[in-house]
Order: structure tokens, then C-alpha cells, then sequence
């Protein structure tokens, strides 16, 4: 199995821990994760602003770095629900479809590909759980409570297997985040809102760590926090489980 | 007039997509008690009262509605005879109207009631309280199941599920707007 | 002036958006709470679709057959190709009766028409019956919402404007006792109304009915006690059949309030002797958009409410930041197509959660929409220059590999040695305002990972069992 790491952009840049969490705990699951040095970018910004031509040198560019192998796992759910669902704009060639259908989340891939639903360690903390929009709506790595109200899903699955941990239960499970991309610039100040309503559920709770597979969503809430000086701690879900792995 | 009709049919022929399939709808399941009715009525601030018999329709009434000075009836003499030409003058001040519901919906709590059953078109929701008196027999679980049992609508019919209610200020439910002010359904 | 600016304006008060948020978050829940206890809802949405789905597929031929059934029950069928033209037929239809006095029901086709100023300035007394609409008539506001039109308004708003209007005590602001004020006035209305006007949430292709659905009773109150009957509908609220009613009541109520189903659901089929029904069918952009093969869905809405009650956008910016009839998620997806430069800013009033989608009871990929708009408004160049050469710019950056390299260490370094003052600047970085940047760290993952041993194979992974 040949896997490729794709660290996007922003966390390339900003995260660099998280990326390097993402590959450790690969690497303790088995998987030796290869980090293609070409790649830049999925081209989500982009297309989200309306100019999707412009992304297509971008996307042609991730399907060329990633055509060779057999999954591509990413730490942050909605560079992959973009490349699933919007490269359908460019010529389905069997390397545009190969690649669409090999881009994994990176706790999806854990749960689906390689089928681990739990993790020895313990990790004793008031865990909350932010479920991205993209990877609970679109990629459906947990349940909507738009459909149902059992509150389950891949992270919380293997989170909850870690001893010690207790997971915040929010007062909405699944409330966007407000970052939404170009969004939270284009539209500052309701994300800036939904941002802090979303950490209050948090403080409210009693959240000590924020967590989340979507590197995206936790920067914005990361910089609420911070801004407001609360005393939460945002970490990326990869660094939590690779923290207590062996 | 007529132009805008053949452009609209035009436009929305020449735009249209490929036909699509017309699904068959299934029936589906579920309760049809007369205890689902009553709780999901009651929700949804109606109540039921049981009738020993139609007999027992006229005192159970006068219990419930001691009050009651102008009713209107097709199942006893009211004080107010009702048909289609009566005013809106005399329709406005009727107290109470008692009226034959034809379906029960357990799952919504709502009674089908066809034109033939009202008097007047506007007697169910201009009386001030409104009495459904209705066979337990009638009552099937969902809608499915009530439109099936429906040959037509008649020139005018209505589902009616409770009280009239809102909650356009602030989202606090307020029973009786504009309709009834109370819907008690008589079940036999 | 765009949806963001106009957001601002309602963010400004906090306390009252918290309650906006908080007011409409209960909605969404009583809906949940109603969704939950029909085990076959899902199934009801996908059989919802494709009803709506295969009518737009044969919408001609079904307006056709509604029109030949409303006629044969004897009820006027008119054709309105836009607003003006709705408007004029039924100031015409009022006047053929020598009437000034009309009391209307919810719809909001007429407000997307803007009947009331017509009628009020052709000399006709309009009364708007449904309690919401009645409130912002008083207040001359547009309603926010499509079901809960007062939704923007605190009961001492609604205390202050009866108080104004209705002679209610000042500082009365107790639901019960305001909504049993206009109750009294509105009796008076109704009892004087000459012709009324009503919605129509269905019109049944088979039997030539409309059924309209409230929970006050104001249209039947209306229609009943008046000698002539109006109903506007828009050409998608067509269905074909009687018995898919079973479906769409099931469906419209537990998603607009999370009740089981309207308190009334009444079928107007034919006009009683010496009284006369009105059937309005009135295009106003809806033929252009059963055109476009990425909006045409849009037709398929029920008008229920739900996508706004969970939008986390309309939420906190209120339905008046979109000034378009129908706000939220499913107004920035119909907006475009009536005036696309006017409304270019909606389809990015949104986060694409994707909530939207996934509590529309007929299944509108609403979302989807929303990225698709932002493909035409970006192609039309109907967003702002900034953005447009910024992305542009981007798109050239992120297709080299060293070019992008380049670029972000640069950005770091900028943010590690510029002062917090500069980075942070709310004028020139919006993020800022509220929230911090990210602590840039001293390298990059590609330049820790270029500093790594290489392996020099790749194992085959060992799957814990």
C-alpha cells in the first residue's frame, strides 16, 4: 500500500506539528506515509471564492503529485471533501477518478482503511469534540443531527477508547464552526460571531482540550481562544492520538 | 393574458428537463389507536372526551361548555340554525360549533372535514369553540392512509388539527388567533 | 451595499442576536424533536423529491391539466408572466367587483410582487391577516422570515406597534393578551373583507384544488366570509396528485415548527354559487430558472422555512441582511437568478455547512447551489476585484511547487517580525478583529520533513488486529 501524505497549505505553513503528528501516528499504525515535496494546495480557497477556473491548474497539479498512489491522507476533512466532490470539474481521465476516490480524511482513513476503532493510551482530559462541516456532512464520519439524535461518529469512536478521557457533551453537537474559508474574511464579522458561540458551548461545558480532525476549523477557534485569552487548549485530534501512542 | 399564458407554458416546456419517474407513494405503517390521537392532540392543545354513545353528545356538551349561549349543530338543535346563506353577522357571534368529522389522523391528531359537515364554509374556524365529534372506528395512523380514504375533496374541505394557534410573537404559542379558540373532539 | 455590511449592522446589538441565534435554534429543535419520531422520514424526503422532481419534468403539462380541472370546477385560471402583470390582474379582478376592502393571507409570492403598495396606492385597503404579517405591516418592515415573519421582533416591539396602532396599554408586551388585541381587530377585518387573498402551499394538477396551509385560520376565516377569492401561486407549486399531499403535509410542518401538521389544511376547489374563485399562476423568473440545469432543483422548495431556521449565517445576521423576499440559504439561491448583480454577495453569505441540505424536506442540494452561484457570479465578474485578481494571483502560486515555497516563508518570517499592532490591524486584516493569527512557526512541515532520513522503501502496513 503506497500512501502519500498531503499536508495542506496552511498547516504546511502554520501547523507544522500537526503534520508531523500525522505522520508519526501513521507510522505507529503501520503505514509509512510518503510526503511528496511538489504538492501545494487542493485549490478549495479558490473555487469557494468563485473562481474554480482558476483552480484547475491547481487541481491538475495535486493529481499529478498524488496519481501514483494508493491513498492520500490528509489531516483535514475538507481539502478532501473538495477533492472528492469538485474535481469532477476536470476531464475524468482514470487518474483524475483515481485520485478523487483515494483522498482520505486522516481519522477516515484510520476507521475505514485500516479499520482500527481503538487506541491504547490514556489521555485524562475534558475533551470537546468539533466535528468540521465537511467531514460530518460530507464525508459522513459522523451522524447529522439534522437525521438522527445519536451523537456517534469515527473520532469520537477512537477518542473514547482512550483511558481517563471524558468527552464534552456540547449543547449543539454539530454547529458550524463559522470559518468557512474565504468566509471568514469575506463575511469577518459573523464568522468572528459563530466562532465565539461555538467556543462558549465549549467553556460552558467544560472543555479543557478542543479537538478536531480539521486542522481549518480549529485554527479560527484556536484564534478566538487565544484572542479572548480562554484557558482551552487546541489541539488537532492527530496530535492527541499520536501523543498517547506508542 | 392569454399572450403570458402561452409564454409561460412555452418557456416551462422548452426549460424543462428530461421526465423524470412519478414515484409510487407506499403507505406505510403505524398506530391508528385512539390513545395515539389523543396524546398527540393533546400536544398540540386540543383535547379528547370520551362519548358514551351520540347519545350522551348533548349532555356531554353542556357539561363542557356550560357557558355556551349560540351553538350551531347538524347533529342536535342548536340555538342558531346555520346554512350556507346564513350572515357573517350572526356567524360571528356563535359560541360553539358542533360539527361530524369524517377521518381521524393519529399521527398528526388532525380531523378531515368536508363542506357537506359544516353548515357554512366558515363556521369551523369563525365560531369561538369548536366540537369534532368523530367514530374511534375512523382513525388511521397517517395521512397516506386519510388521503386514500378520501374519493375527493368536495368543492371545500380541511384537515383541522387543534386549535388555531401562533407563535408570531417571539415564539411563544398562543391558542386561538384567528380561528377557534378550543377544539374538543368527541370520540365515540 | 453587501451581506456582510448589512450582518454587521445587526451584529452590532450582541444581546439581540444572541436571542435571534437562540430564538430560531428552538425552532430548529422542535423540528428535530418531530423528525426523530417519524421513522420514515428520510424516506418521505427522497419520495418528496422525486415528486417535485418528475412535475418540474412535465411542469407544462401539468399547469395544463390544472388549469382545464380548476376551470371545469368553475374557477377563473389567469396568467401573470411577472410582477407587474400579477399585480394588475388582481387590482382589476377587485375593482370588476367595485371592492376596497381585501384581507390576505400569507403568501409570499405577493410580497415578492410588492402587491400591497400597488393595491394601497389604486385606492384598496389591504389587510394583512396572518399576525406576523399584520405586525410588520403596521411597522411598514419586510417580513425576515418566510413562516415566522416577525421573527426579528421582541415582544415590546410588538407591544410599542399595537400600542401605536391598536390602542393596546402601553408597555403591554404579553403575547397572549397583544395576539388577543389583534384578534379583535382582525375579526373586524374579516367580517368587512369583500375579497380575499390567499397563498397557496399546493395546487393539485388532477383535481384543479389549492390547498393552503395556517395555523391562525386566517386564510379560511378570510375566504369564506368574503365574496371572492384570490389565490397566487407560483408555477412549481404544482403537484400531481391528491394522495401526494400524504407526503407533503408530513413533511411541511414538522420542518417549519416541529408540529405534526398544520392546524388547518384546506382544500379550495370550487367557489360556491354566487361567489367566485381566482387562481393567479404567475411566472416572475421561474421559467428561467427550470433553464438552469445546476438551480432548477430550487423549484422544488415547499417554502417550509427549515434551511433558515438552521442556517448559523441567517441566524446571527437576520433575514432583513439578505433584502431579498425570501432570505437564508434558499433566497441566496433564488436571488440570483431575479437580479444577479444586485444579490451577488448571498451565495457567499454562507459557510457551505451543508445544514441546509441536510434539513430541506424535499431534498434541495442547497449548498451545492451556493458553490455553483459562486462559479457563474465569478465568471460574470459579479465579485469584487480584490478577490477575483487575489485568487487569481493564488491560482498561480499554488500550481508551482517553488513558487509556493517561496511565498509561505516569506509570509512567516513577515508575521514572526512584524509587529502584533501591523498583523493585527483591523483595518487591512479582517481576521484580526477578532481573532488571533496563527503563532508562525519557525519551519514549515516540508522543511522538517526535508530534513527527515528518507526511507528508502515503504512497508506494507500492519493492520492491528
Amino acid at each position: 500500500m503506497k500512501v502519500a501524505l498531503f499536508v495542506p497549505c496552511y498547516i504546511d505553513q502554520f501547523y507544522p506539528q500537526v503534520g508531523i503528528a500525522t505522520l508519526q501516528l501513521l507510522e505507529k499504525l503501520g503505514v509509512q506515509a510518503h510526503f511528496p515535496a511538489q504538492q501545494t494546495c487542493c485549490g478549495q480557497p479558490l473555487a469557494n471564492s468563485g473562481c474554480e477556473r482558476d483552480a484547475l491548474p491547481i487541481y491538475k497539479h495535486f493529481v499529478d503529485t498524488f496519481q501514483d498512489y494508493d491513498y492520500v491522507v490528509a489531516p483535514s476533512g475538507s481539502c478532501v471533501y473538495h477533492v472528492r466532490k469538485h474535481f469532477d470539474k476536470l476531464d475524468q481521465t482514470a487518474e483524475v477518478q483515481h485520485v478523487r476516490g483515494a483522498a482520505y480524511d486522516l481519522i477516515d482513513f484510520i476507521s475505514t482503511v485500516l479499520k482500527v476503532e481503538s487506541l491504547p493510551g490514556a489521555f485524562p482530559h475534558k475533551v470537546g469534540l468539533h466535528l468540521s462541516c465537511h467531514g460530518q456532512r460530507g464525508l459522513h464520519q459522523a451522524n447529522e443531527s439534522e437525521m438522527t439524535p445519536v451523537r456517534d461518529g469515527q473520532l469520537s469512536r477512537l477518542l473514547r477508547s482512550l483511558d481517563g478521557i471524558e468527552l464534552t457533551n456540547l449543547n449543539r453537537n454539530d454547529e458550524c464552526c463559522g470559518f468557512g474559508g474565504t468566509f471568514c474574511v469575506s463575511e469577518a464579522g459573523i464568522s468572528a460571531r459563530m466562532g465565539q458561540d461555538r467556543v462558549a458551548d465549549h467553556v460552558r461545558n467544560g472543555t479543557q482540550v478542543l479537538t478536531g480532525s480539521d486542522m481549518s476549523c480549529l485554527m479560527h477557534l484556536e484564534g478566538i481562544v487565544r484572542r479572548a485569552k480562554m484557558p482551552i487548549k487546541v489541539m488537532h485530534a492527530a496530535e492527541i492520538l499520536n501523543g498517547v501512542t506508542s | 393574458m392569454s399572450a403570458s399564458r402561452d409564454r409561460i407554458l412555452a418557456a416551462a416546456q422548452a426549460n424543462k428537463p428530461e421526465e423524470l419517474p412519478l414515484p409510487t407513494v407506499p403507505l406505510f405503517g403505524g398506530d391508528a389507536t385512539a390513545e395515539r390521537f389523543t396524546t398527540v392532540l393533546a400536544g398540540i392543545g386540543g383535547t379528547v372526551v370520551w362519548l358514551d354513545g351520540l347519545a350522551s353528545l348533548v349532555p356531554t356538551l353542556q357539561k363542557l361548555f356550560p357557558d355556551a349561549q349560540n351553538t350551531a349543530s347538524p347533529l342536535f338543535r342548536g340555538t342558531v340554525p346555520v346554512d350556507a346563506q346564513t350572515p357573517t353577522g350572526i356567524l360571528a357571534a356563535i359560541d360553539l360549533a358542533v360539527l361530524p368529522g369524517e377521518i381521524g389522523v393519529a399521527e398528526n391528531g388532525a380531523i378531515w372535514l368536508p363542506e357537506a359537515n359544516m353548515l357554512h364554509r366558515a363556521l369551523p374556524t369563525v365560531t369561538q369553540h369548536l366540537a369534532l365529534v368523530l367514530d374511534q372506528r375512523r382513525i388511521v395512523a397517517t395521512m397516506h392512509q386519510a388521503y386514500a380514504l378520501l374519493p375527493h375533496t368536495g368543492g371545500y374541505g380541511k384537515f383541522v388539527a387543534g386549535p388555531s394557534k401562533t407563535a408570531d410573537i417571539e415564539q411563544s404559542l398562543v391558542i386561538g388567533a384567528h380561528g377557534a379558540r378550543s377544539l374538543v373532539v368527541l370520540l365515540y | 451595499m453587501n451581506h456582510a455590511i448589512r450582518a454587521d449592522k445587526f451584529l452590532l446589538d450582541a444581546d439581540r442576536t444572541t436571542w435571534h441565534d437562540e430564538t430560531l435554534w428552538f425552532v430548529r429543535e422542535k423540528r428535530d424533536k418531530a423528525v426523530y419520531a417519524v421513522p420514515e422520514f428520510q424516506e418521505l424526503r427522497e419520495l418528496a423529491s422525486q415528486i417535485k422532481n418528475h412535475t418540474l419534468s412535465r411542469l407544462d403539462l401539468y399547469l395544463r391539466e390544472f388549469e382545464a380541472a380548476a376551470q371545469a370546477n368553475g374557477v377563473f385560471v389567469h396568467w401573470a408572466a411577472d410582477a407587474a402583470e400579477h399585480n394588475a390582474i388582481i387590482l382589476d379582478i377587485i375593482r370588476k367587483q367595485g371592492a376596497t376592502r381585501v384581507v390576505k393571507s400569507k403568501s409570499m409570492l405577493t410580497e415578492e410582487c410588492h402587491l400591497n403598495p400597488y393595491l394601497l396606492q389604486n385606492g384598496v385597503e389591504v389587510v394583512d391577516t396572518d399576525l406576523g404579517e399584520r405586525i410588520i405591516q403596521f411597522r411598514d418592515e419586510a417580513p425576515s422570515h418566510i413562516v415566522l415573519p416577525a421573527i426579528h421582533l421582541k415582544k415590546e416591539d410588538v407591544g410599542d406597534t399595537f400600542h401605536t396602532h391598536l390602542g393596546t396599554t402601553k408597555g403591554e408586551s404579553d403575547p397572549q393578551r397583544l395576539t388577543e388585541a389583534a384578534r379583535q381587530h382582525l375579526r373586524a377585518k374579516f367580517l368587512a373583507g369583500e375579497v380575499a387573498i390567499s397563498g397557496v402551499n399546493f395546487a393539485i394538477a388532477e383535481t384543479g384544488a389549492v390547498v393552503v396551509c395556517t395555523n391562525e385560520g386566517n386564510a379560511d376565516l378570510g375566504v369564506n366570509l368574503a365574496k371572492v377569492h384570490i389565490a397566487a401561486m407560483g408555477i412549481e407549486k404544482i403537484i400531481p396528485r391528491l394522495s401526494d399531499l400524504g407526503v407533503f403535509t408530513r413533511l411541511l410542518a414538522r420542518s417549519a415548527t416541529g408540529q405534526p401538521v398544520t392546524t388547518y389544511t384546506s382544500h379550495f376547489t370550487k367557489p360556491l354559487p354566487g361567489r367566485e374563485m381566482h387562481i393567479v399562476i404567475v411566472d416572475n423568473g421561474r421559467t428561467q430558472q427550470l433553464g438552469r440545469p445546476d438551480f432548477r432543483a430550487s423549484l422544488k422548495c415547499i417554502r417550509c422555512g427549515a434551511c433558515m431556521n438552521t442556517c448559523p449565517v441567517y441566524r446571527r445576521s437576520g433575514g432583513h441582511s439578505y433584502d431579498f423576499t425570501v432570505p437564508g440559504p434558499i433566497g441566496a439561491i433564488l436571488s440570483p437568478n431575479i437580479d444577479m448583480k444586485k444579490h451577488a454577495s448571498l451565495p457567499f453569505a454562507s459557510t457551505l455547512c451543508g445544514s441546509c441540505t441536510d434539513v430541506c424536506p424535499v431534498k434541495i442540494d442547497i449548498h451545492t447551489q451556493l458553490y455553483k452561484w459562486r462559479q457563474v457570479l465569478g465568471e460574470a465578474n459579479e465579485i469584487p476585484a480584490s478577490k477575483k485578481w487575489g485568487m487569481k494571483f493564488m491560482g498561480r502560486v499554488l500550481a508551482s511547487t517553488r513558487v509556493y515555497g517561496l511565498g509561505g516563508q516569506f509570509a512567516r518570517r513577515a508575521l514572526r517580525l512584524l509587529p502584533h499592532g501591523l498583523t493585527h490591524a483591523p483595518s487591512f486584516n479582517a481576521w484580526a478583529v477578532a481573532r488571533e493569527l496563527p503563532t508562525p512557526p519557525k519551519y514549515s512541515f516540508r522543511e522538517w520533513y526535508a530534513q527527515q532520513p528518507q526511507p528508502t522503501s515503504q512497508p506494507t502496513p500492519q493492520v492491528p488486529a
